[in-house]
């Protein structure tokens, strides 16, 4: 094998290769559609950038939509960024620290999850809105987007969490929504006897155990105290001292011995949950209210609702509901993109405009419910308009890190380690530490 | 002797069903590429397709904006190939040296990117994306390059270099004597003889940064300039996926990395058999 | 190319092929010629410097302060590293990370040498299953979580399968101990296919002539194994035997594919510990710490190793 060999077949490949990048190039500067704008410039304020996560797959996000709304409406452009769901506090976190960071970016009101907006306002990164944004917080929930009477993000809709209920699946097992604990025992071997679960439940994603205790603490926590994360703030109150959370994780033991969940529940992911709710093999599941829509909008012929989960025997009922998502914007954009960015923002904060939004989205409007209020939320349309809610636990804690020992403490429990005693104490050991 | 005899039939069919029991996980990878929409979400992932279609493929293929794939894949194949031309380039270069010095900077410096492999580079993200961005690498193909090829050099000059250790300076001293200077002989003899250490770079550091999603992400995501590991998730939701679509993109962008392996197989591993005459 | 020289070396044909590393003459105590130009090395020298040292030294510094990833943050000297030895579940996740590697280092290692010696030459279709027997390697994590999450479903495959030899199914994924195992076997199926190419790199500089020789003289098929192609595979071994340790060590991708780490932290090795805590948990500067622990195991390690498989020649 000579040298000579090597550099013809070298040039052959190159040659290969080159034609084929061009062919490459031509097809997919022909066949697609990219962004070419750099946008967000500031100096031109007919754009500006925005983004958000994309957690619904390949169908157009309701961010999207309202930013196509806007556009149409007033012909200023917004470049969108979809970014992937996992990482997007991450990834939002380094552009905001490289300078690269959008002009409009979707984030998690309060301080406990990935997209926290508190520890970035903290941060000086996001700027104060204006008063627009302010009258659009629901009653009670201030501290999630609040510092020092200073408000630092828009929420854009409320979302509900109880259990999704999957109708047709319970009128096939004959089980109605159970009302209290008992009730709710019974349901489950009454589904077990009818062949299917009464829940299905992806042991595997912590976050899912995690909802299902949230959900539960509602009736046993919040309900008799809703200021209790206030008060575990103030070191009144731990987590493992307090009978409420206790018990919480207590019925989710009862649950599992009562065969509630789904066999192999352990290491089951969120595909489960849709094959599970969307084939009827299981009643309910612990998804966000959203999400209800969402799977129905895929699996025909299916009817969803959201339920509250039922107090222990003799409780009083509640809901988990408040605004997962809010707009923030960059700080450090210059003043005149800043005003568009408040345009857009006071645009969406409309009723009509946030009316679309929330259909899409398939929450609750973040006025209350009205006449609009979606189907889906029947079982549940007292509660939300007598105010018996609390905001989602987690949004209110300091830092990810206790809703991480909660729900990985429950996906002990649920495979035999550990007791609720020491799984409380993590939590509390968490929230001191961070 | 090496002629082939019965006992090298039974290897063969002995390797074909090594071969076929772990490609076995592939097969449902295959079916549910080739399922309709609907199918992928309601039947189960065993289940073949009731009508096998390539639809899947036709619909990714010609998405546009943020899940144009084809553009992706172009992304990928510069950012794959500039980073492998350069680490082949500058990590032979420094390796050689490496190996073949006698004096003890030699020894510390392979030292210094062995650790280098180790380091961990997940601490170094933002101090690395503050600096790109001041350079102007950040969101640019030659960014990614740039990027990567700074990444992967301590892999690139390890392997080069532990072939390196074994080649012996018979030809070098041979060449030198002949009156060749060291650039000609390292670009003349010591390069085409590491063919196979070529080989193993290129597939190695070339597969790390085509499969690469984190980096990818966190420099080039929402970018006109993203890569096809990027635009992959664009299918990925929340509760509902599109699990047809995403393996139709798996597996297209398959097909340019395996055959660029098959190419460096060929070319560089097998093609120099031993003995440079 | 010959060439002969007086007093100096007699280049044999085809001897240094074998490169068993062996010198053929006395060494000298200054090289004959200049190998290269020592500013050739600086290029790389510079980029990794900059690059991994100090990048990561920037980020590492962290590991003495609070920092959540964003904002202010305070000095707070050794305290995550004690933080670090008080926790329980650190212990586990070395445990975890100790199996996984050396598990892994010998599966890969074992298989990879026995397919590329089967590979080598001969064999009618052996481009065929080299490729196919790599693709395992280059499927994205996306797919394997999906694939392989299926297989070891309660009602997946594998349960099926050993269903048929009356065995009771399992939770492969959440079962404390078996999910370990269940890693280690996703691990090494992906991964073997690439310590198949390092082999198939360094038996390929095994010259053909010699075997034929040796074999022609009556040399057995395992002393022919044994005297001429391990010796010239010894690059090869170290470089397999230090990338699998490393990524062994390592390992992210599959556990957090497979198992997230769970259930409860049982399959979390130091790798998927670092991730979390410096970018999911935002406690950077714990996860700082972490990573340099973490670096240090490596390290020992890796120095372990590298003495075990030194070129003694």
């Amino acid at each position: 094998m000579t040298q000579l060999g090597h550099r013809r077949f070298r040039r052959l490949g190159s040659v290969v290769a080159v034609s084929a990048m061009g062919a490459l190039t031509l097809a997919a500067c022909g066949g697609g559609d990219d962004d070419s704008g750099s946008g967000g410039s500031g100096d031109a304020v007919d754009s500006f950038t925005f983004t958000f996560g994309n957690a619904s797959g390949a169908t157009d996000s309701p961010f999207q939509q309202l930013a196509d709304a806007y556009s149409e409406e007033t012909g200023i452009e917004i470049e969108t960024k979809a970014l992937p769901p996992d990482n997007y506090g991450l990834t939002l976190r380094t552009q905001l620290q490289g300078g690269n960071a959008p002009d409009v970016m979707v984030v998690s009101p309060g301080g406990g999850q990935d997209a926290a907006v508190l520890p970035l306002a903290e941060a000086g990164f996001v700027e104060p809105l204006d008063q627009t944004s302010e009258d659009l917080i629901p009653e009670g929930s201030e501290g999630l987007f609040t510092i020092d009477d200073k408000v630092y993000a828009q929420p854009t809709d409320i979302t509900p969490v109880g259990m999704t209920w999957n109708v047709g699946a319970a009128e096939e097992a004959g089980v109605d929504a159970p009302t209290d604990q008992s009730s709710l025992l019974e349901a489950c071997k009454a589904s077990a006897d009818a062949g299917k679960s009464f829940i299905v439940l992806a042991g595997a994603v912590p976050p899912n155990p995690g909802l299902m205790a949230m959900s539960i603490s509602a009736t046993r926590v919040y309900a008799d105290e809703p200021d209790w994360n206030a008060q575990r703030a103030d070191g009144d109150v731990t987590f493992a001292d307090s009978e409420g959370w206790q018990d919480t994780l207590q019925t989710i033991v009862d649950m599992n011995e009562a065969g509630c969940f789904q066999e192999g529940f352990a290491g089951a992911g969120f595909d489960a949950i849709t094959q599970g709710i969307g084939g009827g093999t299981s009643l309910a599941t612990f998804v966000p209210g959203g999400a209800a829509t969402e799977i129905m909008a895929h699996v025909p012929n299916l009817e969803l609702q959201v339920q509250s989960f039922p107090p222990a025997d003799g409780g009083t009922p509640y809901l988990l509901a408040s605004p997962n998502y809010a707009l923030a914007i960059n700080a450090k954009a210059d003043d005149a993109t800043k005003k568009a960015a408040q345009d857009f923002l006071d645009w969406a904060a409309d009723p009509e405009n946030s009316a679309e939004y929330t259909k899409v989205s398939g929450g609750v409007s973040i006025s209350g419910p009205g006449e609009d209020l979606s189907p889906v939320y029947e079982p549940v349309r007292d509660l939300l308009e007598s105010g018996d809610f609390a905001p989602l636990p987690n949004l209110e804690w300091p830092n990810p890190s206790v809703y991480d020992s909660l729900a990985t403490g429950i996906q002990g429990l649920l495979t035999g380690q550990g007791d609720i005693q020491s799984v409380l104490e993590s939590v509390d050991k968490a929230w001191d530490n961070g | 002797m090496f002629r082939y005899t019965k006992a090298t039939f039974l290897r063969e069919v002995v390797v074909w069903i090594a071969a076929l029991i772990t490609l076995m996980p592939f097969y449902f990878l295959f079916i549910t590429a080739l399922k309709s929409d609907e199918e992928a979400l309601t039947t189960g992932s065993s289940t073949p397709p009731s009508r096998p279609s390539v639809q899947s493929f036709a619909d990714v293929l010609t998405a546009g904006g943020d899940s144009n794939i084809l553009l992706g894949l172009l992304h990928s194949v510069i950012i794959t190939v500039g980073s492998i031309m350069g680490m082949v380039v500058i990590g032979s270069l420094a390796a050689y040296v490496l190996a073949r010095s006698t004096q003890r900077w030699g020894s510390v410096a392979f030292y210094l990117f062995l650790i280098a492999i180790i380091l961990p580079t997940q601490l170094g993200l933002i101090p690395l994306y503050i600096g790109a961005r001041q350079l102007g690498l950040v969101g640019s193909l030659w960014g990614m390059i740039v990027l990567y090829t700074g990444t992967l050099m301590p892999l690139a000059v390890f392997l080069y270099a532990s072939f390196f250790r074994g080649l012996p300076r018979d030809y070098e001293e041979a060449a030198a004597i002949d009156g060749a200077s060291p650039t000609r002989v390292f670009f003349r003899i010591v390069l085409p003889l590491m063919a196979p250490a070529t080989g193993t770079v290129a597939i190695l550091t070339g597969l790390i940064v085509w499969n690469d999603f984190f980096s990818a992400l966190i420099f080039l995501g929402g970018s006109g300039n993203q890569t096809v590991t990027v635009s992959m998730y664009y299918y990925v939701g929340g509760l509902v996926s599109a699990w047809n679509k995403i393996f139709a993109i798996v597996i297209i962008s398959m097909v340019p990395i395996l055959t660029f392996y098959l190419f460096a197989q060929k070319k560089f591993i097998q093609g120099f058999a031993g003995g440079i005459k | 190319m010959t060439a002969t020289i007086g007093t100096g070396p007699v280049v044999r044909e085809g001897s240094a092929a074998a490169g068993d590393g062996t010198p053929s003459r006395p060494r000298r105590a200054r090289p004959l010629i200049t190998y290269g130009y020592w500013w050739w090395a600086l290029p790389a020298i510079a980029m990794v410097l900059l690059i991994h040292y100090i990048a990561t030294a920037g980020g590492a510094f962290y590991a003495f302060t609070d920092w959540t990833g964003i904002g202010d943050f305070n000095f707070i000297g050794l305290d995550n590293f004690k933080r670090i030895f008080e926790d329980p579940a650190l212990i586990g996740s070395l445990k975890n990370t100790l199996f996984l590697a050396f598990g892994f280092l010998i599966l890969t290692n074992l298989f990879g040498l026995l397919l590329a010696l089967a590979l080598n030459r001969s064999l009618k279709t052996r481009y065929l299953l080299r490729v196919l027997l790599f693709m395992p390697v280059v499927l994205s994590p996306l797919a394997v979580s999906y694939i392989w999450k299926f297989i070891f479903d309660f009602k997946g495959p594998l349960n099926s399968v050993i269903g048929w030899f009356g065995i009771e199914p399992k939770v492969w994924l959440a079962d404390p101990t078996l999910s370990l195992w269940a890693i280690l076997v996703v691990m090494a199926w992906q991964t073997t296919g690439m310590c198949m190419v390092i082999y198939l790199a360094g038996l390929a500089t095994v010259s053909q002539d010699i075997e034929e020789a040796a074999a022609l003289d009556g040399a057995s098929t395992w002393r022919r194994f044994r005297s001429i192609t391990v010796p010239s595979i010894r690059p090869s071994i170290a470089i397999a035997s230090t990338l699998m340790l490393v990524q062994g060590l390592r390992v992210f991708d599959q556990v957090m594919a497979l198992t997230g780490g769970g259930p409860a932290g049982d399959t979390e090795t130091l790798a998927t510990q670092v991730y979390k805590q410096t970018f999911a948990l935002s406690n950077f500067g714990f996860g700082a710490a972490l990573a340099l622990i973490l670096t240090l195991v490596i390290l020992v390690f890796s120095v372990l190793q590298q003495a075990a498989t030194k070129d003694r020649s």
